[in-house]
């Protein structure tokens, strides 16, 4: 056994040395392909950017040199418009770049949705969306009946918000793949002010983490037409949503009344004691002191230190701490008031 | 005698062959798990997911946490590197863990830190805080300075101080790429909270040229010391890592950069301080945590975030690491032992334990008998020949071939070592290993073992060497 075994092993290491010399041949190869590829990528970048500042920003006429020719070229293209988008908000730019990527940049992508690699469809799929290229809509269409993965098919829903809201809505109805609340988010900011509104109405025949983010979407938009419908989820039966709403309310922190959350300051979850401490911030103090004194003195540490930020960021708040550490018996509730107006006072 | 000689050399041959064909068998799995996953992501485009989450309405703030003992050089240029983290929302904590050289005025004088009064809440008891600073350059840098009592009170401290639900905890000589905190915190933000830990992947910075806390150019070192530890960590990312954390089985995620969810950390109580690896340590009791809890949670390791560290360049600092580390991984090992084989445990209790008591624990020992089996062997002469050749081969297969196999997937996937030269020097390299580097390392793992057995730990902290060549580009 031992005979057969010793020239088994030496082929069997011989194999696989060979196999690791070619395939160290082979990386070096890639290597050199890669430094051509990045070598006219750089060129382009640099011999277009002055003719692409032209077209986009200064009017100019479109020149036929900025037509990309091969892969390398399409790639500087890509980082050219990555740049404008990221860095300027202009909608004759945008225009610009959705009409230019339609015509001329469609292809590629088209090509790239057939490829075996999950990651070059990918990479198509982000910049159909990036780039705006609606005129691939049918194709992503076609795309979606073939076996594709979880993250594609969140890709062609962000690419349905942008093109077609209705199609997206439908097909988070009729999705069951879950997807994160943060990936949610990322699809809901994008949506139209309109399909937003009629997403957030329908909000009870959500999933959770839809509802979360649909929530959360509301709240970094602060806009003052999600108020009601927020205050209304402040009684939904999940406290989950009770803390996101009250979240989302100070987010856009318009706060009229101070009764439908006087309740809270007596919750039985932390959590939602720490919001209604930090909501008041947006009230006078005078209508809130009496809730704000008792959750000073609250179980929870993050309770009673809000309460104590939301007290000393009002005007008269320094002076309404020192009265209460004068007054007061707890002593939890009297470093934290101490530690609030050094602070305060430091930040001065 | 003969006789006697003849059974212990077959029954030790034999024994030492099936153990490197476990071994070998066991790498390959791994290795063809890793290449799998890594083969789906390469040539995708990063930046997508980059760019959406530096904004903090898609992602969760982070505490950073920068113990630091004895750090006077490093510590400033790690702070500028989280300072240069392309991420929403963070605080950095500088831990100061009772240094007695000038740490702690470094980072005083340097961030212009302000002693402030703050109470700390005790989530977790340790030695006792003297003083909390603010910078008043930086609103989100805290230092605090702490009396000595280990790497693992420092990071209680910074729990303790900390604000935010998670926190990542970086060595304070190590840097940290702009985007690696983004990246190491995706699988956390993705899973909704399911994942509750993760890892980076290290990578060794010696030879790196940095400025302010940013790695802006990497070469290979001419130290071939270091250059074998680069080879080192290439394997043990794709020969362990990647595999383990797909089937979350991950016991360890380095503790130069991890983040964990703060609630479960807390709950499992924190890094013990009565141990060598405290982060091994931290990982096995969050497992133990998520198995009473009956939860369905994850910890992950996540291979493109980069954490830059600084590797040993002498013999005997490096035999300090290695032996540190073994005695730690034992230790740790030995305190859950009960967990091995434990169905109670799921796959953490039927893979993990027994692969890392195996492979990674008694290991050494085995093939330092391997190495000792093939001298003896050409003493003895005769048939034992054939079996030291086997063996010798089997050494060649799991040393050589499954470091190049390493560089050379890494090289390919993660575009390191660009050029040409370093590589094919890297290559070359490996053929040495198991001639010099590998039995050298065995010895001290060995003595690692050692150490724990006779119950010597004389690391009561953290102090740590070769920090100070940094801006020197070694």
């Amino acid at each position: 056994m031992i005979e057969l075994s010793i020239p088994f092993l030496l082929t069997f290491s011989g194999v696989l040395l060979v196999v690791l010399f070619l395939f160290t041949i082979y990386i070096l190869v890639q290597r050199k392909r890669e430094i051509r590829f990045a070598e006219v990528r750089d060129t382009f970048l640099q011999n277009s950017s002055q003719h692409w500042y032209n077209y986009l920003i200064n009017d100019e006429i479109f020149s036929i040199a900025l037509v990309p020719r091969g892969r390398a070229q399409v790639a500087a293209i890509e980082i050219i418009f990555s740049s404008y988008l990221k860095n300027i908000s202009n909608e004759k730019v945008e225009r610009k770049i959705k009409e230019f990527s339609n015509l001329y940049l469609k292809n590629f992508y088209e090509k790239d949705l057939s490829s075996k690699r999950w990651s070059i469809r990918m990479n198509a799929l982000y910049h159909i969306a990036d780039l705006q290229i609606e005129d691939l809509l049918e194709t992503c269409l076609q795309f979606e009946k073939t076996k594709i993965s979880e993250e594609e098919y969140f890709q062609l829903l962000k690419i349905y918000s942008l093109f077609q809201p209705e199609l997206f809505i439908e097909k988070i109805k009729e999705s069951n793949i879950h997807y994160s609340e943060s990936e949610y988010r990322r699809v809901f900011v994008l949506l139209e002010e309109d399909v937003f509104i009629r997403l957030f109405e329908d909000f009870n025949s959500w999933t959770p983490n839809i509802q979360f983010a649909a929530i959360d979407t509301a709240a970094v938009k602060r806009n003052m037409q999600y108020i009601d419908q927020l205050k209304q989820l402040l009684t939904h039966e999940m406290p989950e949503i009770q803390i996101r709403a009250l979240k989302g309310l100070y987010e856009i922190g318009v706060i009229d009344e101070v009764d439908p959350y006087a309740p809270f300051v007596t919750s039985d979850m932390w959590e939602i004691r720490l919001m209604v401490a930090k909501i008041f911030k947006h009230v006078p103090l005078n209508y809130t002191y009496a809730y704000l004194e008792q959750l000073l003195q609250d179980e929870n540490w993050w309770v009673r230190s809000q309460a104590a930020k939301t007290i000393a960021e009002n005007r008269e708040g320094i002076a309404k701490l020192q009265q209460f550490m004068e007054s007061s018996n707890d002593p939890y509730a009297i470093d934290m008031a101490r530690e609030t107006i050094v602070r305060k006072r430091g930040n001065k | 005698m003969k006789v006697f000689l003849d059974f212990c050399m077959w029954f030790f041959g034999g024994f030492i062959l099936f153990y490197m064909l476990f071994v070998i068998v066991s790498y390959c799995a791994m290795f063809v798990i890793a290449m799998l996953v890594m083969r789906k992501r390469y040539k995708l485009d990063p930046s997508e997911y980059d760019d959406a989450h530096t904004d903090a309405f898609y992602s969760k703030p982070v505490s950073l946490l920068v113990p630091a003992y004895n750090e006077e050089i490093g510590v400033v240029d790690t702070v500028y590197s989280l300072l240069n983290l392309r991420y929403p929302q963070t605080e950095i904590i500088i831990i100061n863990d009772g240094s007695t050289d000038a740490t702690l005025q470094t980072v005083i004088e340097h961030f212009r830190m302000k002693p402030v009064d703050k109470i700390v809440r005790t989530h977790i008891p340790t030695k006792q805080v003297k003083q909390i600073y603010e910078s008043e350059i930086y609103k989100n840098c805290i230092l605090v300075d702490k009396e000595n009592g280990g790497k693992a009170d420092a990071l209680n401290v910074g729990i303790n101080v900390s604000q935010y639900p998670y926190f990542c905890s970086i060595d304070g000589d190590s840097i940290l790429d702009e985007k690696s905190l983004l990246r190491v915190m995706k699988p956390i933000i993705l899973s909704d909270g399911e994942v509750i830990a993760a890892g980076g992947n290290i990578r060794i910075a010696n030879g790196a040229k940095m400025q302010l806390g940013s790695v802006t150019e990497t070469h290979l070192p001419n130290n071939y010391l270091v250059v074998m530890q680069i080879i080192e960590y290439a394997r043990a990312f794709l020969m362990g890592r990647i595999a383990l954390s797909k089937y979350n089985l991950v016991l360890i995620i380095s503790g130069a950069f991890s983040v964990f969810s703060k609630e479960w950390a807390v709950e499992a109580g924190g890094y013990s301080t009565n141990i060598i690896g405290e982060d091994m340590e931290l990982v096995v009791n969050i497992h133990r945590l998520i198995r009473k809890k009956k939860e369905k949670k994850r910890i992950e390791f996540v291979p493109d975030p980069v954490c830059w560290t600084e590797a040993p360049q002498t013999l005997g600092v490096l035999r300090n690491q290695r032996r540190r580390w073994h005695q730690g991984l034992f230790e740790s090992l030995w305190k859950h032992k009960t967990m091995t084989l434990n169905p109670k445990y799921g796959l953490i209790g039927l893979l993990s334990f027994p692969y890392f008591w195996l492979v990674e624990c008694l290991g050494p020992l085995v093939e330092l008998g391997g190495y000792i089996y093939i001298v003896v062997a050409f003493f003895l002469g005769e048939i034992y020949y054939e079996v030291a050749i086997i063996l010798l081969l089997l050494f060649v297969i799991y040393g050589v071939i499954f470091s190049i196999a390493s560089i050379l997937f890494e090289a390919w996937i993660l575009n390191t070592y660009p050029k040409p030269r370093e590589l094919l020097r890297m290559i070359l390299l490996t053929f040495t290993e198991i001639f010099w580097y590998r039995p050298l390392t065995l010895f001290w793992r060995c003595e690692g073992l050692i150490r724990f057995v006779l119950r010597r730990s004389d690391w009561g902290n953290m102090k740590r060497v070769g920090i100070g060549e940094k801006e020197k580009s070694i």
